[in-house]
This record gives structure tokens, C-alpha cells and sequence, in this order.
């Protein structure tokens, strides 16, 4: 059975604005699955759904289901849904920038703070040298394993990252792919990853899903994707017939393609 | 839209001129003109008890305007509401002590003063917003009242600083069915001021302004100049509130303007109903009267004649828990509740369901 | 030298009081302005377990318990309902509460003088300092207690880790809440030790003078302090409320004492001209309100 089920989910954000359209997502035990999508798509939202919303987003999860472990988790709170074992590293703030490292570690809530704090530095051991620092003036690759790392220290079975590579160079993303298939192998978690970049998701993953206007258009396993001549052209920067024009050609074929 | 729509459903506008009407449908036309009968009536059926109590409501519905412009519709909170108030009030007690000057002198002169120190309490507000803001009115309010205070020791008005009531050609004005239709005459004033100052060009930028400075900046609205206009137009109006008030009770005294007198205008505006005139209105109806209803229901309690001493105590307390009441379960506040039950009404027997509530 | 005393012992009353203030805006960005009125009703709590429980030891120590519990049922009963509210209705509510304890405390207690200390058998010496200086027990017990409460939250703030989860709480709530933090938990905590913190400091000057209505104008005049300081800073707070009391007391000892109830509104306004955020406080707060 899936781990983490998504049927159907719909986000409404301050009762007006709908964020998601019936998104379904199944991510069994152990895999790495990653959701593709361009600004706006949908994605984060999902994540976020996920983790649960404060009453400060002004956002709810109006319709579907959210099944963590058979467990319905929709519009829990996020404390709550951490508890339950979901980490989610978001994409922006994703540390407190006027802690230190090793406050950022020790604030979480955690089982086994000691052992959980060993795994962590024996992952990312450039962490280990930067206790002291304060987490504001980490690099940007620093910042996403600091995250990484704090996620992990609340010992969840789902790891939930939003864009990975966003900001980062080549060097830092590949470290950072590595790290991740790294903890599904030698932790045995499963991870849940948005990406705008495809060719980095469809490196790391199994299985993907493609998000537009808060639907999934495509989904598959991650050769199937690399390979479906729209995730090509559209995602990977391929070329399947010749160069055409985005405006004149793309958008027709996609919106007749997927909606009609 | 600068104005929402009169109702929740059949009404539509057909020309730009229509939203600049002052009563869009007929039936607002009537209701209008029924309230003024009703207004104008009542000072000839009231006993002397309850019209000083109209009379207070009409004070207060001045004020309440005032702050609900400044607060309402600007976004520029104040927690010195009663500082105004008091710089009217000693504005018309200081002129009339002194210079035995008359109100149509002091009467200006209380509004005038009232601008200048709106102008200083707004400054504050180009550099500083939401809590900071009011914290800096806050403090202003302690100062004008040190001031008053000073003013009362150094002259030796301890108790308090009396007024003669006016003249208008050589008459007296004392009768309470005088003052009535003269306090209602400048709440009508007030009223027509707020009305039409939020249809100028003034209004939409403060709404503007209260809804994004940020984006009000880049539209080419001057934030600063529509700022401090708020502050100088609504604390000139408070004065004039303030130095009515003076006239009306022929008595000023610095003890009457307590931070707590500045928390029943805030209270005013929020059990009203944020961002409405008519909400002002119903919010100075419902705090003026609060106190009296208190006093009423322990009289008809016959198990709180104990505490019939300590009236004030108890009226504090459940003014504390209505503020809460309203604050938590119905912040658009009487204006809220009454959309409701109009909403429900238009379209009954359909159930009214905005989309992503319930 | 008795104005250096002075001095102190009004420093040390407006900063045990500012640091309520810092500590609920710092971990939940909203402005506590019945903190006044939670010191008082602290300090009537000590007048009623001093009169209903033999032991002054125990009736103190219960007195301080309550307070602090009534701090985090302020936050679970009222507080919890405004969060993802606009701050200004938070703040208003504040006001509200305020308003509604003053009311119950003039019902319960009426308005006339109580003396707690009197009430638990204690006396009040007056210590001869060097320099002939005086300074009463209480008043050299309330710069102690002030002491140790700042040690305390400072090394509580760093080191525990639910001081961290504080300190995290009040940068990013959102992001404190998806790390597994209970912000309800965090906030109650927080009203409770800045109700503990300014219930003690009630406690104290009504010990040291007895206590009516009118000590909810010590509470408002400590929040300038506070400002003054930074309202997100904690040595801000303490630096704030001694130079309030400096420029206060020297206004009362050199200009005129009518003017000391409206000194420290006087420093604030200034402050406000010249740095809004305070002297230790961190610019973008102004941005974030």
C-alpha cells in the first residue's frame, strides 16, 4: 500500500482563489517521487497541503483526501502532521536565519536528538564543522542541507522536499541528489520532491507526475517521462520535431492534448 | 469599486454617474427620509432621560465617524482618540475662560487646533505603521492630557474648567431640545463630510493606502500628503466633537479623557463594523447606550442589588467581554450581522453560500 | 547617591516588567496591552492567598503559580482564537481583556488600598546604604529578583531547547510549525512566563507599598521601555527601562515631579523620531507589523 495517498485534492485559498484541481498522487513505501511543474502549477501548494496549513495562509484543503500511512491528514496542522512523520524542507525560509546551525538541529522535536544528530552529521558532515555559524549566512547549498538535516532530525518516514536545485549550482544539486538517494538507502525513507527542473527530478526519481493549472497532466515512471516527447520538448529542452514556436504551437497542442 | 453594491443580488449600475449617487435606489431614498422624521420627532415624544441620551449618541456618532475614516478607511489606527477630544474640549474651555471669546470663535478655533495636532500625530505615521503607530498616538494621548492637566493646576482649575452656554443672538441655548437639533445638525454635517469625502479622490486613496501602501506608492498615489490629510481632516473633526461636548455639558475636566475613553471610540468603530459609515453610527449607538443597559438589567436582576455599588466596576467587565465577544466572533461587528440577515432575506428561500465557505 | 538608588529601583521595576512584553511580541508578534492589568491581578492574587492560606511561603508561592497559569489561559481562551487575525484585532483584543480584568478586580477587591504584606506578617526595613542612601527591603529584593529573572530567560533563550523553539517560533512561525514545533504550546509558554514575570513585579511594589487600581499605570509606563529597547530585544528591555527611570527621575528631582507620569511617553515619542526600532531592536520589525 502507498505510503502517502493524494486523491482528489482540491486547495482553496482565502475561500476564492483554487489553487489545486482534483490532484491525485500515490507515493508508496520507500520511492522517490518527484511532481514537475512550471511556476504556478500547483505543486507547492500540494506539498504544502501535505504538511498542513496555519490559519495565517488562509488556506484549506476544501474537497479529496489525504491519506498518510491509511490515516486521513487533511487541514491537520503542521505540527501535527510532523508528528505523524512527514518532514517537509520548503522552498524559501527554510531555516531560522538567526539561529545557529546547531540550534536549528536542537529546536526540533525529536525522538533521539543524540543519534538523530550523529546520522545527520555523518550525511552532511560539512554541517558538523559549522555549529556555531549562524544558519543567516550559510551558502545557499549549506541552507538546503541545513534543512535537509533538520527535516530528518523529527525522524520521519516521508521526506517532502520543495526544489531541490532552485538557486543552487550543478555541483551543490548533484551533492544534494546524492544525499537524497543516500537517505532512501541507508534510512529507508521515502521522499516526495518538487521540481522545476526535470532533468535533476527525473535523475533522482522513480516515479514522477507533471502538473499545469493545478491538474496532473502526465504521470509515469521516470523513464517513461524522460522519454514522452512532451516532457522533451516542454521540460528537458529537447527538440522532437524541429524548433517551433512556443507561443504558436505549444500551447495549442498542450491545452488540446490534455484538456480536450 | 469604490462603493460596494446596495444589494446582495438585482441591482446592477448602468452609468458611472450612478455609483456617485448619494441614494442609489428608492428604497434607500425612503428609508432616509423616514429616519430623518424619526429624528426630527423625537425630542417632542422623549423624556429629558432619554433625549440626553440621544444627544450623547449624536456627540459620540461624530467622533466615531471621525476615527472610522482615519482607522476604517485609511488603516491608520489611533489610540488617541481622546486626546482630541480633550484638545477641542480645552481648546473652547481655555478660549472661553481666558477671552471670554464666544463658541462661533471657539468653535473654529477647537477644529483648528484640532488639524495642527492631527498633523502631529500623523507624522509619526509616514515612518511608522499598524502597532508602532498606534503606540506613538498613544503616547501623544498622554501628552495632551499632561498638557490639560498642567493647564487645570497652573490656573487653579483643579476641579475642573466651567463654560457658560452660548449665545446666538443674545439667546441662551440650554433647553435640551435646543442642543438636540444643534448636535444633530453637526452630526448630519459630519455625516455628509465622511460621505463625500469618500467619494473624492481623497477616499480612494485612502482606501487605496489601507489596502497596500506599497502598491498605493506605485500607482502614483501620495501616500504621505492623503495620510496626513486623513489625520488633519478626522482630528479636526474630534475637536470639534470635543469642544460640543465642552459647550453641551458646560464643564470641562481632564478626568473625562482616560485612555479608557479613547478604547470605547476603537470599541466603537469595531462592534460597528470596520469600514462602514453606517457602522460608526451603530457603534456610537450601542457604546453610548451600554452603560445605561448595564445599569438597567442589574436593577431588574434580583440577585445583583449587591453589586448595584460598584455599577462602573461591573460595566467595565462586561464591556471588556463584548469587546472580546465581538473581536472573536464577529469582527465585521453590527454591520456584519445585519448584512447577514439582509442578505438572508433578499434571497430567501435560497441559502446564501459564498464559494470555498462552509 | 539616593538618586542612583532610585534609579535602580524604578530601572529594575520597568524592565521586569518590559520583559513581558518583549516575550510575548518576540515569540508571537503580538503587543500585550493588558500586561498592566495581568501585574495587577498578579498582585491581587498574592492578596487573596496571603488572607486565605496560613503560610506566607505557600500562599507566595501559590500566588506565582496562578499567575502563571492565568497567563496561558489568557493565551488558550482568548489569544489562540486571533492567530492568522489581523495584528491590530490581536492587539485590540489585548485591550479588550484588559478593560474586562480591570473591571473584575475593582468588583472583587474594590478600589481601596490592600497591603499584602502586612497580611503575610512581614515587615519592610529600610537598609542604610554607603553614600547615605536608603533603599527598603522589597525595593533591593525587586532589583534581585529582576537580576535573576534576566539570567534566567537569557540562559533559558539559549540553551533550552524549548527556548530555542521559542526564539524559532517568533522568526517564522510557519516554518517552526512544518519542523514539528507546537506553536500553541510555544505561545502559552510565552504568555505564561511574561504573566509570571510581571505578576513578580506586581507582587513586589505591592509588597513594598500595597497596591489599588492604579498600578496598571506602572504597567503602561514599563512599555515604553520596552520600545525603547526594541520591542524584540531582551537586552533591550532592561537597558530601556533604565533609561526611562534615569530620565524620569531626574525630571521628578530637576524639572517638575508632575511630569512623571507622562516622561516615559515623552521618551518614546522621541524614540519613535529618531529610531523607531529601538536601541537594540531589529530594523525589519518595522516592516512586519
Amino acid at each position: 500500500m502507498a505510503l502517502l495517498a493524494v486523491e482528489n485534492l482540491e486547495v482553496v485559498y482565502s475561500r476564492a482563489i483554487t489553487a489545486v484541481h482534483g490532484v491525485s498522487l500515490s507515493v508508496p513505501q520507500g520511492a522517490i517521487v518527484a511532481v514537475l511543474g512550471t511556476n504556478g502549477a500547483g505543486k507547492s501548494t500540494t506539498l504544502r497541503a501535505i504538511s498542513g496549513f496555519l490559519g495565517l495562509d488562509d488556506a484549506r484543503v476544501t474537497e479529496g483526501r489525504i491519506r498518510f500511512d491509511g490515516q486521513d491528514i487533511a487541514n491537520l496542522p503542521p505540527h501535527r502532521t510532523a508528528a505523524m512523520g512527514i518532514a517537509l524542507v520548503p522552498e524559501r525560509e527554510k531555516v531560522f536565519p538567526n539561529l545557529t546551525v546547531a540550534e536549528n538541529l536542537a529546536a526540533v522535536p525529536s525522538p533521539r536528538p543524540r543519534a538523530l544528530m550523529d546520522t545527520v552529521h555523518d550525511l552532511f558532515p560539512r554541517l558538523a564543522g559549522l555549529g556555531r555559524r549562524t544558519a543567516g549566512l550559510l551558502s545557499g547549498g549549506e541552507r538546503q542541507m541545513l534543512a535537509i538535516a533538520a527535516g530528518l532530525m523529527g525522524a520521519p518516514r516521508l521526506l517532502m522536499v520543495d526544489e531541490l536545485s532552485l538557486g543552487l549550482s550543478p555541483i551543490a544539486t548533484a551533492e544534494l541528489a546524492d544525499s537524497l538517494r543516500r537517505i532512501r538507502r541507508e534510512l529507508g525513507l521515502t521522499i516526495l520532491l518538487v521540481e522545476q527542473s526535470a532533468a535533476v527530478a527525473l535523475s533522482i526519481a522513480d516515479h514522477g507526475y507533471v502538473l499545469e493549472n493545478g491538474r496532473v497532466v502526465l504521470e509515469g515512471s521516470a523513464e517513461r517521462l524522460r522519454g514522452h516527447p512532451d516532457v522533451q520538448e516542454f521540460y528537458l529542452g529537447g527538440s522532437a520535431g524541429g524548433r517551433r514556436s512556443y507561443r504558436d504551437v505549444k500551447q495549442y497542442r498542450r491545452s488540446r492534448r490534455w484538456y480536450g | 469599486m469604490s462603493k460596494p453594491l446596495p444589494h446582495v443580488s438585482g441591482c446592477m449600475r448602468l452609468s458611472y454617474g450612478d455609483e456617485f449617487r448619494l441614494f442609489e435606489t428608492r428604497i434607500s431614498r425612503l428609508a432616509a427620509f423616514g429616519f430623518a422624521v424619526v429624528l426630527a420627532m423625537l425630542p417632542f415624544v422623549a423624556s429629558p432621560f432619554v433625549l440626553d441620551l440621544a444627544t450623547q449618541v449624536l456627540l459620540a456618532s461624530i467622533g466615531a465617524l471621525a476615527l472610522m475614516l482615519l482607522t476604517g478607511f485609511a488603516g491608520q489606527v489611533s489610540l488617541g482618540h481622546a486626546g482630541l477630544l480633550a484638545a477641542g474640549a480645552f481648546t473652547t474651555g481655555i478660549l472661553f475662560r481666558e477671552f471670554a471669546l464666544p463658541f462661533w470663535v471657539t468653535v473654529p478655533a477647537a477644529g483648528l487646533v484640532g488639524g495642527l495636532l492631527g498633523l502631529v500625530f500623523g507624522l509619526p505615521s509616514l515612518r511608522l505603521r499598524g502597532l508602532y503607530l498606534a503606540v506613538s498616538t498613544l503616547a501623544l494621548h498622554f501628552v495632551v492630557v499632561y498638557l490639560g492637566a498642567e493647564y487645570e493646576t497652573r490656573r487653579g482649575f483643579s476641579t475642573g474648567i466651567l463654560i457658560d452656554p452660548p449665545r446666538l443672538f443674545g439667546h441662551e441655548i440650554y433647553a435640551p431640545r435646543e442642543w438636540y437639533f444643534i448636535l444633530l445638525a453637526a452630526a448630519l454635517a459630519a455625516l455628509w463630510i465622511s460621505f463625500n469625502l469618500l467619494r473624492s479622490r481623497s477616499g480612494r486613496a485612502w482606501r487605496a493606502i489601507r489596502a497596500n501602501e506599497t502598491v498605493a506608492a506605485a500607482l502614483g498615489i501620495r501616500v504621505a500628503r492623503h495620510k496626513l490629510y486623513a489625520f488633519v481632516i478626522t482630528s479636526a473633526m474630534t475637536a470639534v466633537a470635543g469642544a460640543l461636548f465642552a459647550l453641551y455639558r458646560g464643564f470641562v475636566s481632564i478626568e473625562a479623557f482616560s485612555l479608557y475613553l479613547s478604547i470605547q471610540y476603537v470599541a466603537m468603530i469595531i462592534i460597528g463594523g470596520m469600514g462602514s459609515l453606517a457602522g460608526a453610527l451603530l457603534g456610537a449607538l450601542f457604546v453610548t447606550l451600554f452603560p445605561y443597559g448595564i445599569e438597567a438589567t442589574m436593577a431588574a436582576l434580583p440577585g445583583a442589588g449587591r453589586l448595584a455599588g460598584d455599577v462602573f466596576a461591573v460595566n467595565q467587565a462586561a464591556f471588556g467581554v463584548v469587546m472580546i465577544l465581538f473581536l472573536v466572533f464577529e469582527p465585521e461587528g453590527l454591520m456584519g450581522i445585519w448584512r447577514r440577515v439582509r442578505d438572508w432575506f433578499v434571497l430567501w428561500p435560497f441559502r446564501a453560500r459564498l464559494p470555498g465557505r462552509g | 547617591m539616593q538618586f542612583v538608588v532610585n534609579v535602580a529601583v524604578l530601572g529594575a521595576i520597568y524592565a521586569l516588567i518590559a520583559c513581558g512584553y518583549v516575550l510575548v511580541y518576540r515569540v508571537s508578534r503580538v503587543l500585550n496591552l493588558a500586561h498592566g492589568e495581568l501585574m495587577m491581578l498578579g498582585a491581587y492574587l498574592l492578596v487573596a492567598t496571603a488572607s486565605g492560606i496560613g503560610s506566607p511561603w505557600a500562599a507566595l508561592g501559590f500566588a506565582v503559580a496562578l499567575s502563571l497559569a492565568v497567563g496561558v489561559l489568557v493565551y488558550l481562551f482568548l489569544m489562540r482564537r486571533m492567530t492568522g487575525e489581523m495584528v491590530l484585532a490581536a492587539v485590540l483584543s489585548t485591550v479588550a481583556l484588559g478593560i474586562m480584568i480591570r473591571g473584575v478586580v475593582l468588583l472583587v477587591w474594590t478600589a481601596s488600598p490592600q497591603y499584602p504584606r502586612a497580611a503575610l506578617g512581614w515587615d519592610n526595613p529600610s537598609l542604610a546604604l554607603p553614600g547615605g542612601a536608603n533603599i527598603s527591603f522589597f525595593s533591593a529584593l525587586l532589583i534581585g529578583v529582576t537580576a535573576v529573572v534576566y539570567a534566567g530567560l537569557f540562559v533559558f533563550l539559549r540553551h533550552s531547547r524549548w527556548g530555542m523553539r521559542m526564539r524559532a517560533a517568533g522568526q517564522n512561525p510557519l516554518l517552526a510549525a512544518q519542523r514539528g514545533i507546537n506553536l500553541h504550546a510555544v505561545f502559552a509558554l510565552a504568555w505564561g512566563l511574561a504573566t509570571f514575570t510581571g505578576a513578580m513585579a506586581g507582587m513586589l511594589i505591592a509588597l513594598d507599598s500595597g497596591l489599588d487600581a492604579t498600578m496598571v499605570m506602572i504597567g503602561l509606563k514599563a512599555f515604553p521601555a520596552a520600545l525603547v529597547g526594541g520591542l524584540d530585544s531582551l537586552v533591550g528591555a532592561l537597558a530601556g527601562g533604565l533609561l526611562v527611570a534615569l530620565v524620569e527621575v531626574g525630571v521628578i528631582r530637576f524639572v517638575d515631579p508632575l511630569l512623571a507620569d507622562v516622561v516615559p511617553f515623552l521618551v518614546l515619542v522621541a524614540m519613535l523620531v529618531i529610531r523607531p526600532w529601538g536601541l537594540f531592536g531589529t530594523r525589519e520589525e518595522l516592516d512586519r507589523v
